[in-house]
């Protein structure tokens, strides 16, 4: 658990971050996020003192972490930052091994621990361990400076804009990456961003900063329907709230069993999924718009996961033009489908229906 | 590890040049220990000189007190060099910048023979004015380039170290210095190239070098002493160069 209390950043005079307080509880997904300007990484850099606090107090699990000398601090919270800051003149393995290292960790003991991050990231230790920064793409250097920010266990996990330089399609699986190793790892994140999709990919909870002041920190749906005021609802944009809410829903949450056989209920909806022997879909029948007797050839662009957001789900399949995707588990075995009509299916929690007034 | 790490340099070039070097080393040997045995060619060529071969000391002696006076003064300048170089990019030693590099520069300005000039009086004659003079000349390219090799490390690289934990001493050693040691060396290189050069006129206050044959055939007419001095003093310029490029080369992260 980490508590900023009160904290309060002057430059000449001016407060570019002013009295900012939140808390968050151990495992939570803290994203700060606001428009250039307003105080969001000065914040962050505040929490591991790269900036130094002009006033205030940080409370780290307990301890009042505000005296204790620096180097200390920042070996007990990771960091990560955009186009990542590895080293280049060390190899993969030596810049997972940073923070390790610092802490004069017996090498056998670092060696497994690097071996588990290069798994956890998906990074064949054989191909990268000593590998340099230069001969990774942007994605995996990424991965690379999120796993050394990993390395030795910290107690909090901070990334400044970490996928800020990264282009759009590796930026999305960065995300996704990211999501599971918070699932797995249980660890307490604050993580800063411009980008309001990527902090509903992401965030449990979101802090949003104007004008270094907090505006308001809530959860990502509660901050949707019951904004603050006129400046979070603007910063949320209106246009598209229904979207973003999807974002923030799961595949898994609107699955529901395959339909094996056929059994003409709804017209234009009626359709059957064909298996091969391994349980993996191959042939639609039906459910297409265009022509609802069509046999469509299952392809990989629009198979859906549990994990995946309804955003993207709903996404393919307006841009495949089925009205029902197949979800598969790991193993690419069909488990459930999830379709047009579904998704209204769910009572959101919050969510508005219509004819209520917004607020 | 050594062995990915190496894959990834241009390893055409080096192995190229190896040849070349191992040729240039041998030859330097060669001439250093074998100049006696050049004489006939030299009478030859310059068959109005009585005495067509330097004998007044033997080329080894002279080529190791040419070696000696380099090291000693490179290793003054690069001490000195690299650590006013640090001293002025660190916070305290900021403000000292444009005075430090500034201080280089009329070091470099100055001939090395008016510092030969000034240095006597005060030093006697021989090895030690040489050598004052020698450092204050090396010094300008290890300031400028250690300072210049401290500003090609990222921003972003320095603020991963801070934040990682290292205390300040650990990011120079782990991260600035062998970051900025491409540069560095590259400083050295020159700085240790011009002394080869200007160690020669060490011989007109009494040092002995390569440049005493130089100086003598100068001085006599001796066309034959001269090319004997510097035909050395230039192949040790080359190899050693070829050298520094090496060492440079290792010190090459991807770029």
């Amino acid at each position: 658990m980490i508590e900023l209390q009160g904290l309060t950043k002057t430059y000449a005079g001016k407060n570019v971050v002013e009295d900012v307080s939140m808390t968050l509880e151990t495992g939570e997904f803290g994203v700060l996020i606001g428009p250039s300007g307003c105080g969001k990484s000065t914040t962050l850099k505040m929490i591991n003192r790269l900036v130094p606090l002009s006033g205030g107090r940080i409370i780290l699990n307990g301890d009042d972490v505000t005296e204790l000398p620096a180097e200390q601090l920042r070996r007990r919270i990771g960091y990560a930052i955009q186009s990542t800051g590895l080293f280049p003149h060390w190899s993969v393995a030596r810049n997972i091994a940073t923070v390790p290292q610092l802490l004069k960790w017996p090498k056998s003991r670092i060696d497994d621990r690097v071996d588990e991050l290069m798994a956890m990231f998906h990074l064949d230790p054989a191909e990268f361990r000593h590998k340099y920064p230069h001969q990774l793409s942007g994605g995996q250097a990424q991965r690379v400076g999120v796993a050394r920010a990993l390395a030795a266990d910290p107690e909090v996990l901070l990334m400044d804009e970490p996928f800020g330089a990264v282009d759009p399609i590796t930026r999305e699986a960065l995300q996704a990456e990211m999501r599971r190793v918070h699932r797995q790892t249980g660890k307490t994140i604050v993580f800063v961003t411009h980008d309001m999709d990527e902090a509903l990919q992401l965030a449990t909870r979101i802090a949003l900063l104007n004008g270094g002041r907090l505006v308001q920190y809530d959860r990502p749906i509660e901050m949707m329907v019951k904004p603050a005021d006129d400046f979070v609802r603007e910063f949320f944009g209106q246009a598209d709230l229904g979207l973003k809410l999807l974002s923030r829903r799961w595949v898994h949450q609107y699955q529901r069993p395959p339909s094996l056989a056929h059994h003409a209920t709804l017209p234009g909806l009626d359709h059957c999924w064909r298996l091969d022997d391994a349980g993996r879909p191959i042939v639609l029948e039906g459910a297409r718009l265009d022509d609802q007797h069509r046999h469509t050839d299952v392809r990989a662009e629009w198979i859906a996961t549990p994990e995946m957001s309804m955003k993207e789900a709903l996404s393919r399949m307006v841009w495949y033009r089925v009205m029902v995707l197949p979800v598969v588990d790991g193993t690419g075995k069909l488990i459930g489908e999830v379709g047009m009509q579904g998704i209204m299916g769910i009572e959101s929690d919050g969510g508005l229906h219509a004819g209520e007034p917004a607020s | 590890m050594s062995g990915a790490a190496r894959s990834a340099r241009p390893l055409r070039a080096a192995s190229a040049g190896n040849g070349v070097l191992l040729i240039l080393i041998a030859l330097l040997i060669a001439l250093t220990l074998g100049m006696a045995q050049l004489e006939p060619l030299f009478r030859a060529l310059f068959p109005d000189l009585g005495n067509p071969l330097y004998a007044r000391d033997s080329f080894l002696n002279l080529m190791l007190a040419h070696i000696g006076l380099v090291l000693v003064s490179s290793l003054i300048s690069v001490t000195i060099g690299i650590a006013a170089g640090l001293f002025v990019t660190r916070p305290v030693g900021r403000e000292f910048e444009p005075m430090v590099s500034s201080l280089a520069a009329i070091g470099q300005t100055f001939p090395p023979a008016a510092v030969l000039a000034i240095a006597v009086p005060l030093a006697g004659f021989g090895f030690t004015p040489t050598i004052i003079a020698l450092s204050l000349y090396g010094l300008l390219p290890v300031i400028q380039n250690t300072i210049a090799g401290l500003g090609t490390v990222p921003q972003t690289t320095l603020e991963a170290a801070r934040g990682n934990g290292m205390s300040r001493w650990q990011i120079l050693r782990r991260v600035e210095l062998p970051l900025a040691m491409r540069v560095i060396i590259a400083g050295i290189r020159v700085s240790v190239i011009i002394n080869i050069g200007t160690a020669t006129i060490g011989s007109t206050v009494g040092a002995k070098s390569l440049g005493t044959p130089l100086i003598a055939g100068l001085v006599g007419n001796n066309l034959a002493y001269v090319i004997q001095g510097a035909l050395l003093v230039g192949l040790l310029a080359i190899v050693t160069d070829l050298l520094f490029e090496r060492l440079e080369r290792r010190y090459a992260f991807g770029v």
